[in-house]
């Protein structure tokens, strides 16, 4: 059946439900009868935990119950390190790590009765730079590391390692570098920030008459959470059952499994539901954060401006716990797959996350990439400024085209770098700068490789010709259910109307690893595809059931983004005029769902670059609520600007890229790089304050740096 | 405390704690369509209208209330369908712990008689900036509200 034929629907699957506010996210559903949980937490980074006095908390009317490490199983948890006990066990090793349970009648009686808790921890020194932890004296924070299961360390490694990858020549890379017409070293910082879902971090875990028990949350990975709570806590396969649950925002921080499997634990031990929703200032100071890092680069050229070499070495404060990245190597695929998106004859890379005495961190909107991208396109620029070579044309000479191989040797077919760094400098500048200010101009570019992910779902008959299509995964926000409708009833040939998406819980459907590295609309279209044709040939009433384990080799997607910034030479201040995404793309779905993923991606990239900073100081966050932690509003948004670059190739017979994570990632380099065009401040820290901007602006001045 | 709150339209008389939030205490009647999101009044996920203006739930309490007239989500749901229709048909919402928020201080940017100013765009812009999104970028709900406030 041709498009043509097949009515685009106006609206998503979610809209009318969630403009009227009747969409139930995990705190709005129903509790009665809930005894309701508080965490009492550790005010220090670092110690030993000497008493918990609870007398005065068991006094508060509706108190049911105070708990602590002695009181619960002795279990680990993690994605794939499993480091994390549910409460602190005789040491505290970041600051809001929990170390007492309040169990009552009301979330205010819990409350009121956690602040009554007197914990008496023996301070002891902590570590929180990552290089720093790394040091041979560095305390450790865990004893034997490598005996986690999961770990990816070893015994004789630095016991302050949670993960190490390099790869490449390093000798070669230095020894080409010294031999280079031009080449830059420098070193960037992104700090720690969160992902910034306005929605807390929350949890209803409702047992049975049989010990089982069936959880909601704020997970993005219904499948690979129940498998981690059941291998934490030692369930039986059918004793837990997890609900998928609409999420008011991930972004990569609700894959963790966070307060969950303690929530479990109390459902089980007090034979009734338990609920936790964290407050605000909880989830912002104690949940899975963005990773900060420090990343040294080294990178050459030849006098044509042909890359030379390239070294890249990050390191990241991982926090106390490994507990949150779900990876093989535990570390961060954009800093193990650091330029992916150039031809580099001779490279090496290395990346450390070290146990840092701070918040566990986790992942965040393409994770290690807003790193390793800030570093690289930022000394990318600075190479070209140092060789005086244009910096769009050092990159136009280097970025992968159709067949050209990656500096990690694979070879890509359709790599379409030029094709878009071309049509982001095509596009005409739509914004003027105020009389007085300086402008900027600044490029930087993200190549990012997807693949389709593994899903199930189940089709069946409904009433009157219609159908109802089972999902293993929440609505996370990205217009996902959406998408499999469309593609559905394009499929089938009906109006999307006709097609009704259904989240089932978790016993329901085969499995599924959960929303996440962008790759939902992918692995969703090419399981639809295979759905209706077992459909087409099955007897027409269904259901029929399908577990896609489809493998197509990986796709690159490009996003070259232009920020164009004026800067006042007075103060220091940047205002980002204009941001422009010239965006790979195949055949897009939806396009409404499509250009909201740009946007706010290039918001969120917007955000990193100029305002957004947890204010991690010592094992402490001091950006402790919303109004601290700066996110971008509505009046602080630049222009926005987006060229689709159509004509790519994308996966399988469903021809489609991912978009999710492109335009988030490059934004914070072109913003620096504008700035270092419009007056010669070179900011390698994030985020861009009008501050470091006018110390730039000073040390120019006293001619104490050059431009 | 005696309250004789108008809710959504309705006439609700009650005795109430004083320092009890207006947030806590219409979810506690099931109206969970307001949320509670950085509970100190930055976020606006629980904006509600109070006498036709845009508040935080979260900030206020019962007993500030007296006698005031509270609009919630589910109630403008009911009396503008056509403020639901604008964020519908522009898709201005994805995770949508924001919309109703959102909607709230749309409905507040009509009663103030936005739509009549000069540059539209900005002054939403500048109207919605107690609400925050992490999701879309604020192009298609900044859309959403330029087409009630228009209408």
């Amino acid at each position: 059946m041709s498009q043509a034929t097949v009515a685009r629907p106006a609206s998503r699957t979610d809209a009318k439900s969630k403009a009227t506010g009747a969409t139930l996210y995990t705190a709005d559903f129903d509790h009665s009868g809930a005894l309701h949980v508080a965490l009492v937490r550790s005010d220090v980074p670092c110690g030993r935990i000497v008493s918990v006095e609870r007398t005065a908390a068991e006094a508060v009317p509706g108190v049911v119950g105070v708990l602590v490490a002695a009181d619960l199983p002795e279990a680990l948890c993690g994605r794939r390190v499993r480091d994390m006990p549910l409460i602190a066990r005789h040491v505290v090793r970041y600051a809001g790590e929990r170390v007492a349970v309040v169990v009552g009648e009301s979330r205010a009686a819990a409350e009121s009765a956690a602040s009554l808790v007197e914990v008496d921890i023996a301070e002891l020194p902590g570590v929180f730079d990552p290089l720093d932890a790394l040091e041979e004296a560095a305390p450790a924070l865990h004893d034997a590391p490598w005996s986690y299961p999961g770990a990816v360390v070893t015994e004789g490694m630095h016991p302050n390692l949670q993960s190490l990858v390099e790869a490449g020549d390093r000798d070669a890379t230095a020894q080409r570098l010294s031999e280079s017409a031009f080449s830059v070293e420098a070193t960037y910082t992104i700090p720690s920030t969160k992902q910034g879902y306005l929605e807390p971090q929350a949890w209803l875990a409702v047992p049975g008459p049989d010990g089982s028990v069936r959880l909601r949350g704020t997970t993005k990975s219904p499948y690979r959470l129940r498998e981690q709570i059941s291998t934490c806590l030692g369930l039986a396969p059918g004793e837990l059952e997890v609900e998928p649950t609409p999420l008011g925002g991930d972004f990569g921080g609700k894959g963790a499994p966070g307060d969950a499997p303690l929530c479990v634990a109390l459902a089980r031990r007090f034979h009734r539901p338990v609920r936790l929703v964290l407050r605000s200032a909880e989830d912002l100071t104690a949940t899975d954060a963005r990773h900060p890092a420090r990343v040294t680069v080294r990178v050459g050229c030849d006098s044509e401006g042909r890359l030379t070499a390239m070294s890249f070495d990050a390191v990241f404060a991982g926090g106390a716990y490994a507990a949150h990245k779900p990876g093989a190597t535990v570390n961060l695929h954009g800093a193990v797959e650091a330029a992916l998106g150039y031809k580099l004859p001779v490279w090496s890379t290395r990346s450390r996350v070290a146990y840092t005495n701070t918040v566990p961190k986790g992942h965040m909107r393409a994770p290690g990439a807003t790193a390793s991208v800030f570093a690289i396109e930022s000394a990318i620029d600075e190479l070209a400024r140092s060789a005086g070579i244009d910096p769009a044309a050092l990159r136009a000479a280097n970025l992968l085209g159709d067949g050209d191989r990656d500096a990690y040797g694979h070879r890509w077919e359709q790599a379409r770098g030029v094709q878009t760094l071309e049509a982001a400098l095509n596009a005409p500048a739509l914004v003027t700068v105020p009389a007085g200010w300086s402008a900027g101009t600044g490029l930087a570019v993200y190549c990012r490789p997807t693949a389709a992910s593994s899903t199930s779902l189940r089709l069946t008959a409904g009433p009157d010709g219609s159908f109802v299509v089972e999902v293993p995964i929440p609505e996370t926000g990205t217009g996902n259910h959406t998408v499999v409708r469309e593609l559905l009833a394009e499929a089938l040939g009906v109006s999307p109307t006709r097609v009704e998406v259904r989240q089932v819980a978790t016993s329901l459907l085969p499995g599924d690893p959960g929303v996440g590295g962008s790759r939902v609309t992918v692995g969703m279209a090419v399981a639809v595809a295979e759905l209706a044709r077992r459909w087409a040939a099955g007897d027409g009433e269904g259901p029929v059931e399908l577990e896609s384990k489809a493998s197509y080799p990986p796709v690159l997607s490009f996003a070259a983004q232009i920020a164009r910034v004026a800067v006042d030479p007075e103060t220091g201040q940047v205002k980002v005029l204009e941001l422009l995404s010239a965006v790979d793309v195949a055949r897009v779905v939806n396009p409404v769902a499509h250009q909201l993923q740009i946007d706010g991606g290039a918001v969120m990239g917007f955000g990193s670059a100029v305002m957004e900073d947890a204010l991690e100081q010592d094992g402490l966050v001091w950006a402790a609520n919303l109004a601290e932690l700066k996110l971008p509003c509505a009046a602080d948004v630049p222009r926005l600007t987006t060229v689709l670059v159509e004509g790519g190739r994308g996966i399988g017979e469903a021809d489609v890229k991912s978009v999710g994570e492109l335009t988030n990632v490059a934004v914070p380099a072109a913003v620096a790089n504008a700035v270092a065009d419009a007056v010669g401040v070179r900011v390698r820290d994030l985020p861009v304050s009008a501050e470091k901007v006018w110390h730039g602006l000073n040390a120019l001045e006293a001619g104490r740096v050059t431009r | 405390m005696r309250l004789h709150l108008t809710l959504n339209g309705s006439l609700v008389d009650l005795d109430e704690d004083p320092t009890t939030t207006l947030l806590e205490w219409l979810r506690a009647r099931g109206m969970t369509g307001t949320k509670e999101g950085c509970a100190i009044g930055v976020c606006g996920a629980c904006t509600v209208l109070v006498d036709s203006r845009p508040v935080s739930a979260c900030l206020t309490l019962m007993g500030t209330l007296g006698s005031s007239t509270v609009v919630t989500v589910e109630g403008i749901a009911e009396t503008e369908p056509a403020l639901i229709d604008a964020f519908v048909g522009c898709e201005a919402m994805q995770c949508g712990i924001c919309t109703p928020g959102h909607v709230m201080a749309a409905a507040a940017a009509k009663l103030a008689g936005i739509g009549s100013r000069a540059d539209v765009d900005s002054e939403i812009r500048k109207w919605l900036d107690g609400n925050l999104c992490r999701c879309t970028g604020y192009e298609t709900i900044v859309a959403a509200v330029r087409t009630y406030v228009e209408r």
